[in-house]
């Protein structure tokens, strides 16, 4: 078989009779066999017909397992029932993870460009047979069926001779308007699982021998053990041992329930935090400082030479809080370190990642820690981190044996890789008519502690508008435009939450814009109209935006929801929209209640989504719903806040988040979209939902939100 | 450590334990049963929610002690096979996201639509309120449990 290097497809024979396409997500796809290929995914037909589809995107929620799937079988011309899918391991080379929104986008071609080399194959394999010309045979509900004759043999029958095949270099691929899946609503692959309570998650992993550990953590960065009941630890029935390692004291024993009773009965007493301990308030105190800076200017659009002068200004500064991620799985990791090799179980967003970290850890080499990726419980983006399978290696290393470690809600809630605060600074100038002619957007943050940093990007503007985004690219055109980022140090855990870094400058400029329409008297949505004309596609750094859509969807909120119709006393209405890297168009409006003592009530949200080709248009109403629930946490909800270097919270009675008694009536509409490709759904329904309820907060009360989450005692 | 009997998904058991263990960690520690989930271990998630008689229970707030002598369903006792009408209304309206709350909510759901057949949207809200679900599929429980109160209307059975 020759295969160049230009070839994208390869076939293998994995120890059994049966056709294996290997791809990856790069779209430079290879052959899965030999050492130059790293695939993050294979195709497999067996004998019998059934389809394996082995992926290397973890599934937390977002469908992923369901619409890559979908993405193949429309390819290979499927019979869908006999899919099965297979969660990649990470291999030198291979290029897994799940994040930003991004499986949909990279895998839209690679995927169905395997599948597509399946069928080729499958149907050259049958014209063979038959002694017929290939195209007078289709492909067609998992078999070859030759047209003129009617005869008909499944792919079972013909992956033998397949796979003997040369891999076509560019398989045709299908058009959007033959497609048979690609657009059907699509009942999610593990639904089954889920309700009959089979699904495994991590924490559900079971491995022979395996022990239970619950991990003691300093509470504060540096803090020393002051005394602890090492003894009555180890008195506690099942327990095995009591481990203290770099990252705190292990109890290990037979039940997770012994290894919680031992860490109680350890009852640590931790020495007392410095007096300049990390402290939340000091530190909104020392962002609102800093938001006043000049910055790292990440985009600055001088005005025309003509354009009138500033003659009226205002201005306003948003505080955005810490919020933890919660997801209801707790984060949890199987290892089994064994001399030089390690098994990790983990449900995590980042195996390659994991991989490294570990062997680092174990001193090993990657090739000798296994990653085997669970279901998640909910990611969010807490999973990218990988600090509780460090956490297991460590302990599974120390007690010479399979541990399970799981971490207690409080845990979670204090050891967070939490969303950073930050504080925004904006002003808007009018010229002597009124009219608005400058924006400047200064956001005070911290730096992701998750990457280390790189002297060379402390000069690169790119880097800075990573931290911002939401900031630099706003859509609007003023004809003077300043955006800028502070950085400001932060010492607690942080790291990307749902829709990353977006959602605190999403929040303040979508509630600013809100201001610059008021002091104009302008309409909030016809305002928003007027400052996306001119030119359509703009760029600002990496994104592109395209004002066409951002119009659009504006459009469709204001038409569907009866924008302009009677708002009862008590009741407001707010708009707000956002471009999210400039893929995902989307827009809401929401109408919330308050009573007397100022609790709001988000009543309903009228949602418009351009995500470009929708693939499976069930998730998508998925995410939005999930989008618009998770903007209700984060405006009306909990907040993470830190004292004494420590999170304060520790369950869902601290941390609230939504519930079912604050779910609005939500209405999604899908804008039909003309392009060719689609785009993620799991982060941008967030970012312009807590400015859409800050709007109609002010709508019904006159009072603007500029901090975060709202609270009763500010609108009473 | 006591010997504990009680009766799972109609199983019978009897088991070695403290007699402070969680049911929660029985049923996933010891019996095998890890359809019940853990999320909080203080009673404020729903994720461990299970029936006795019908009603709904917290497993992680009953101590091997109270749990003696007891009968208990979890979500692999409702059906294995998607066949008790909660869980088919779950895949009908299509309500699961990352689903590891689900198996809670569907109990918490059964518990509800036994003692009410025909619950208004105040009470859902009111009861499935104690739990939680970060995904946010509370539009589609709700419709779910809509779905199967007319079913249990048009072919007049019990859930």
């Amino acid at each position: 078989m020759k295969v160049s290097r230009r070839d994208f497809v390869r076939t293998v024979a994995l120890g059994t009779a049966g056709l294996v396409v290997g791809f990856n997500s790069r779209n430079i796809l290879a052959g899965a066999s030999g050492s130059q290929f790293s695939p993050n995914g294979w195709v497999k037909i067996d004998i019998d017909g059934t389809m394996t589809l082995t992926i290397g995107k973890s599934e937390m929620g977002q469908g992923v397992r369901t619409s890559l799937a979908m993405l193949l079988a429309e390819e290979l011309e499927a019979d869908w029932t006999r899919i099965k899918l297979v969660q990649a391991t990470p291999s030198p080379g291979s290029d897994l993870g799940t994040g930003g929104s991004d499986s949909m986008r990279s895998s839209w071609k690679p995927l169905r460009q395997a599948g597509a080399a399946a069928r080729e194959m499958l149907a050259a394999a049958a014209a063979a047979r038959w002694k017929v010309d290939r195209a007078s045979c289709e492909a067609s509900h998992g078999a070859i069926v030759h047209t003129p004759s009617g005869r008909r043999l499944e792919y079972g029958a013909l992956v033998a001779d397949a796979a003997k095949l040369p891999v076509p270099g560019n398989p045709p691929l299908k058009n959007a308007n033959d497609f048979k899946i690609i657009g059907q609503r699509t009942a999610r692959i593990d639904g089954p699982d889920i309700v009959t309570g089979k699904a495994r998650y991590g924490i559900d992993v079971r491995v022979p021998g395996m022990l239970h550990a619950s991990l003691e953590r300093p509470p504060w960065q540096g803090a020393k053990v002051k005394r602890m009941q090492e003894e009555k630890a180890r008195a506690v029935t099942g327990v095995r041992a009591v481990i203290k390692m770099s990252r705190g004291i292990a109890v290990v024993a037979d039940t997770t329930w012994a290894a919680i009773k031992g860490r109680t009965a350890l009852a640590v007493e931790w020495d007392d935090p410095p007096k300049n301990a990390f402290d939340s308030e000091a530190h909104l105190k020392r962002l609102e400082a800093a938001s006043r800076e000049i910055g790292f200017i990440t985009r600055k659009e001088e005005p025309p030479p003509g354009t009138a002068a500033v003659t009226k200004t205002i201005e306003a500064t948003y505080r955005y809080p810490f919020y933890a991620h919660a997801p209801i799985e707790t984060m949890n990791c199987v290892a089994d370190v064994r001399g030089d090799r390690c098994i990790v179980w983990a449900p995590t967003q980042a195996p390659e990642r994991l991989q490294k970290q570990v062997a680092e850890l174990l001193g090993i080499a990657p090739a000798k820690v296994e990653v085997n990726i669970t279901l998640i419980g909910g990611g969010f983006g807490r999973r990218l981190a990988v600090d509780y399978a460090l956490e297991a290696a460590e302990i599974s290393g120390a007690a010479k044996a399979p541990v399970q470690l799981l971490w207690s809600r409080s845990d979670d809630m204090k050891h967070g890789h939490f969303q950073a605060a930050s504080v925004h600074y904006l002003s808007a100038g009018f010229d002597a008519q009124g009219t608005p002619v400058a924006w400047k957007h200064t956001k005070a943050g911290s730096f992701h502690n998750i990457s280390p940093l790189d002297p060379k990007e402390v000069q690169d503007t790119a880097w800075y508008q990573d931290w911002s985004w939401g900031a630099y690219d706003v859509p609007y055109a003023f004809p003077a435009i300043q955006t800028a980022y502070v950085t400001v140090d932060l010492p607690v855990k942080h790291g990307p939450w749902r829709a990353v870094f977006a959602p605190s400058s999403v929040f303040a400029r979508e509630a600013f814009i809100d201001e610059v329409a008021h002091a104009r008297e302008s309409d909030p949505i016809a305002f928003r109209l007027e400052m996306l004309r001119g030119t359509d596609v703009i760029k600002a750094g990496s994104t592109t935006i395209d004002r066409r859509r951002l119009r659009r969807v504006l459009e469709t909120v204001r038409d569907k929801s009866g924008w302009d119709g009677p708002v009862p006393k008590g009741h407001g209405r707010g708009v707000a929209c956002n471009a999210y890297f400039g893929h995902t168009y989307i827009a809401y409006v929401a109408d919330v209640v308050i009573d007397k003592e100022g609790n709001v009530r988000v009543e309903r949200v009228v949602a418009a989504v351009d995500c470009g080709l929708v693939v499976n248009p069930i998730g998508v109403e998925q995410q939005m719903e999930g989008g618009i629930i998770w903007g209700v946490s984060s405006a009306l909800k909990g907040e993470i806040t830190f004292r004494g270097g420590a999170a304060q919270q520790s369950t869902f009675a601290d941390y609230e988040v939504a519930r079912m008694r604050d779910t609005p009536e939500i209405a999604v509409h899908i804008v039909p979209s003309d392009l060719a490709e689609p785009f993620g759904m799991g982060e941008p329904p967030v970012p312009p939902i807590v400015p859409a309820i800050a709007n109609a907060v002010f709508g019904a009360t006159g009072k603007r939100v500029r901090r975060l989450p709202i609270r009763p005692k500010d609108l009473a | 450590m006591a010997k504990l009997r009680l009766t799972v998904n109609g199983a019978p058991s009897n088991i070695d334990v403290d007699d402070d263990t969680p049911l929660l960690w029985i049923l996933r520690d010891q019996l095998g049963l890890t359809g019940t989930k853990f999320g909080c271990g203080v009673g404020v998630c729903g994720a461990c929610t299970i029936l006795e008689n019908g009603k709904a229970l917290r497993a992680c707030q009953i101590p091997a002690a109270e749990a003696a002598s007891r009968s208990f369903v979890t979500i692999e006792g409702l059906s294995p096979d998607v066949s008790h009408p909660c869980q088919r209304a779950w895949i009908e309206e299509d309500v699961a996201q990352c689903g590891y709350c689900q198996a809670g909510m569907i109990m918490s759901a059964c518990a509800l639509l036994r003692e009410h057949p025909e619950p208004t949207d105040q009470l859902i809200d009111s009861v499935m309120s104690d739990s939680v679900c970060r995904c946010g599929t509370y539009p589609r429980i709700r419709k779910a449990i809509h779905r199967v109160a007319a079913e249990m209307r048009e072919k007049k059975i019990a859930p």
